[in-house]
C-alpha cells in the first residue's frame, strides 16, 4: 500500500531563491537528516512540524479525511504529526513538574472523566510507555529533574508517542544521552517504523543515521545536496555531500 | 497536594504556627473560638486578594495583576452604590452574579492586553489599576452605606462560606486538564507550546479567574466594612502580592498554589494582629511586613537549594 498515509513535501523552499525540495515519506520509513549545523536541516524539520513557515511550497499529509496541508503547529499536531524538540532543557521538560505531568501534558484531555482528571487513568497510560521505553524513574510523582538526561528524553518521547502520531519528527533525539539508552531508543524507533509510523530523524552524528535510517537527506546551504540510501549511504559520502564535494 | 504544599510553603506554615501560638497567648479573647467568625471575616479580604493574585502569577512569564485591589474597590462601589442604593437590588442572586461578571470582564480586559496584545502584564494591569481607581472615585466620591444584611453576615458568623467557596472552586480547577496546562505554561511556556498547549488561551483564562476571584474578595471586603469606600480596595494590591510570595508561590510561575497564597495572607494577618496587640505603630507594621517577606523568600531559596542538593 504505497502512500497510505504518506507525508508529502511539494516545492518546498527553505529560503527565498533556494532550490525546491520535493519528497514523499512513506509509512514505515526512517529518514535521516544530515548536514553541517545551520545548513537548513533544522529549518526543514521545523517546517515539517508546522513550527516555521516555508519561503515557498507546502507540506501535506494523507489522513482519513483526505490530504491535509500542514499549516501551523496546531494543525500539524491535529493531523498526526508529533515533534520532539532538540533542546530538552529549554523547550522540552517542565522542571517544576513531576514525571507524570511531564508525560501527560500533550494529552491532558485524555485522562478526563466528565471533565475531571483521573490520576489512575493517567498512571495506567504512563505505565504502558514506562515499560515500552524502560524509563527508570523513582516514581511517577518524582520531579522530572531527578531523572538522568536519557530518562528525561524517554519521558519526552513518551509524551510525543502518547499522541499516537503517524509521523514522528525527532530533532537530534540522542544528544546528551548515554550509549545504553541510545540503543534502547534505536530499538524503539525501529519498532515504531515496523508498526507503520514514518520517522524523520535529524542527527548530528552520521553513524547514528547510518545504523538507523533507510534514507538520508544531506543538507547544504538550505538545499538538499544529496539523497542516499542503501549501499550508497556511507560516512565518506555523507561527509563529502555535507562539505559540497563530489564523493 | 499536601506534600507539595509543605514543600513550597514550608516556611510560611512554620511561621503560621508560631504566629498563631503567639496570638493565642497574648490575645486569648480575640482568638477565642466564639470570635472565630468575626476573626475570619476580618482576614477574609486579604486571603481573597492573595488567592486572586495567584492564578496569573502561576501562569508565568511576568504574569501579575496589580489591579486586584482596585477591582475589589470597584466591585465594592458597584454593589453598594449602583445595585443596592440606586437600583434597590438586595437579592444575592443578582448581586453575586453581577459582581462575578464585573470581575470576569475586568479580568478578560487584562488578559486581552497581556496575552493577545502582549503588553507587559505589570504595565497593562497598572493601566487597569489607574482606570479603576478613577472610575470608582467618580461613581463614589465618598464612603457610603449600608450593605445588605445577608452580605454583612458574610463577615460574621458565616464568614468561612465565601473562603470555602473559593477553595472548592480551586480544588475543582485542580482536577481539570486546565490545571496541568496552567502549571506547564508557568513552568516553561516555550516547552508548553511545543507540547501542544494553547499558551495564550491558558494565560487568558488565568486572568479571567483572577478577575473573578478578585470580585469575590471585593464582596468579602464589602461584607467586612458594611459599606462602600473608594479608598480601601487599592491598599490590598501590594500586600496581596507579598502574601503570595510569602506563601511559596514563585513569581516566575509554575510553582505553588492558592493554598500557599492563603497561608501567606494568614501569616500577614496574624503578624498584624500580634503587633497591634503590642500597640506597635502602623509604620513599624509596614517595616515588619517587608522584613518578613524578604526573609521568607530568602529562606525558601535556601530550602530549595538544600532539597535540590539532596535530590542530586
Amino acid at each position: 500500500m504505497p502512500d497510505r498515509s504518506a507525508f508529502h513535501i511539494r516545492n518546498l523552499a527553505l529560503a527565498a531563491g533556494k532550490a525546491a525540495i520535493d519528497h514523499t515519506i512513506s509509512p514505515g520509513e526512517i529518514v535521516g537528516l544530515a548536514g553541517l549545523d545551520g545548513h537548513g536541516q533544522e529549518t526543514f524539520l521545523k517546517t515539517l512540524a508546522g513550527l516555521e513557515k516555508p519561503a515557498a511550497g507546502q507540506v501535506s499529509i494523507d489522513t482519513a479525511a483526505g490530504r491535509l496541508a500542514v499549516a501551523g503547529f496546531r494543525k500539524a499536531v491535529a493531523s498526526g504529526i508529533a515533534y520532539l524538540p532538540r533542546d530538552r532543557r529549554a523547550t522540552g521538560i517542565f522542571p517544576t513538574q513531576s514525571v507524570l505531568d511531564n508525560f501527560a501534558i500533550s494529552t491532558v484531555g485524555r485522562d478526563a472523566r466528565m471533565g475531571f482528571i483521573s490520576t489512575a487513568e493517567r498512571r495506567r497510560r504512563y505505565e504502558v510507555f514506562r515499560e515500552r521505553l524502560s524509563i527508570a524513574a523513582p516514581s511517577p510523582a518524582a520531579a522530572i529533574t531527578t531523572l538522568s538526561g536519557g530518562n528525561q528524553q524517554k519521558v519526552l518521547l513518551a509524551r510525543a508517542l502518547a499522541l499516537e502520531p503517524k509521523v514522528l519528527l525527532l530533532n537530534d533525539p540522542t544528544r546528551g544521552v548515554d550509549v545504553a539508552t541510545r540503543h534502547v531508543l534505536y530499538e524503539v524507533f525501529r519498532g515504531l517504523a515496523a508498526e507503520g509510523m514514518a520517522l524523520v530523524i535529524l542527527s548530528s552524528e552520521i553513524e547514528e543515521i547510518l545504523v538507523l535510517c533507510h534514507r538520508v537527506l544531506v543538507f547544504r546551504e538550505h538545499e538538499v545536496a544529496a539523497e542516499m540510501s542503501g549501499a550508497a549511504m556511507t560516512t565518506d559520502a555523507v561527509i563529502a555531500a555535507m562539505f559540497g564535494r563530489a564523493a | 497536594m499536601i506534600g507539595s504544599l509543605i514543600r513550597n510553603a514550608g516556611f510560611a506554615l512554620i511561621l503560621l504556627v508560631v504566629l498563631l501560638a503567639g496570638n493565642l497567648l497574648l490575645n486569648p479573647a480575640r482568638f477565642h473560638p466564639a470570635a472565630w467568625g468575626t476573626l475570619i471575616g476580618l482576614a477574609a479580604p486579604l486571603i481573597g486578594a492573595a488567592a486572586a493574585s495567584a492564578p496569573v502569577i502561576l501562569a508565568g512569564r511576568g504574569g501579575i495583576d496589580i489591579s486586584v485591589g482596585p477591582l475589589m474597590g470597584f466591585v465594592n462601589a458597584i454593589v453598594i452604590q449602583a445595585l443596592f442604593l440606586k437600583a434597590g437590588i438586595s437579592s444575592p442572586w443578582i448581586i453575586l452574579p453581577a459582581a462575578l461578571l464585573v470581575g470576569a470582564a475586568v479580568g478578560a480586559a487584562n488578559g486581552f492586553m497581556a496575552t493577545v496584545l502582549r503588553i507587559q502584564p505589570i504595565v497593562a494591569t497598572l493601566g487597569t489599576y489607574l482606570i479603576l481607581v478613577g472610575v470608582t472615585l467618580t461613581i463614589l466620591p465618598a464612603p457610603i452605606g449600608p450593605a445588605p444584611v445577608w452580605l454583612k453576615a458574610m463577615a460574621g458568623p458565616i464568614s468561612i462560606l465565601p473562603l470555602a467557596a473559593i477553595f472548592v472552586f480551586w480544588w475543582l480547577v485542580h482536577q481539570t486538564p486546565y490545571y496541568d496546562q496552567l502549571m506547564a505554561v508557568g513552568s516553561d511556556d516555550r516547552a508548553a507550546y511545543t507540547a501542544g498547549v494553547p499558551v495564550t488561551k491558558v494565560r487568558f483564562i488565568a486572568y479571567v479567574m483572577t478577575g473573578m476571584l478578585a470580585a469575590v474578595a471585593g464582596l468579602m471586603l464589602t461584607a467586612l466594612i458594611g459599606s462602600a469606600d473608594p479608598n480601601v480596595g487599592p491598599t490590598y494590591t501590594l500586600i496581596a502580592i507579598a502574601a503570595v510570595a510569602l506563601g511559596g508561590v514563585s513569581l516566575a510561575g509554575g510553582k505553588g498554589g492558592l493554598a500557599g497564597a492563603a497561608i501567606g495572607a494568614i501569616d500577614i494577618f496574624l503578624l498584624q494582629s500580634l503587633l497591634t496587640a503590642f500597640n506597635v505603630s502602623t509604620y513599624v507594621l509596614q517595616v515588619a511586613y517587608g522584613t518578613i517577606l524578604v526573609a521568607a523568600v530568602m529562606l525558601t531559596a535556601v530550602q530549595e537549594r538544600l532539597s535540590a542538593r539532596r535530590a542530586a
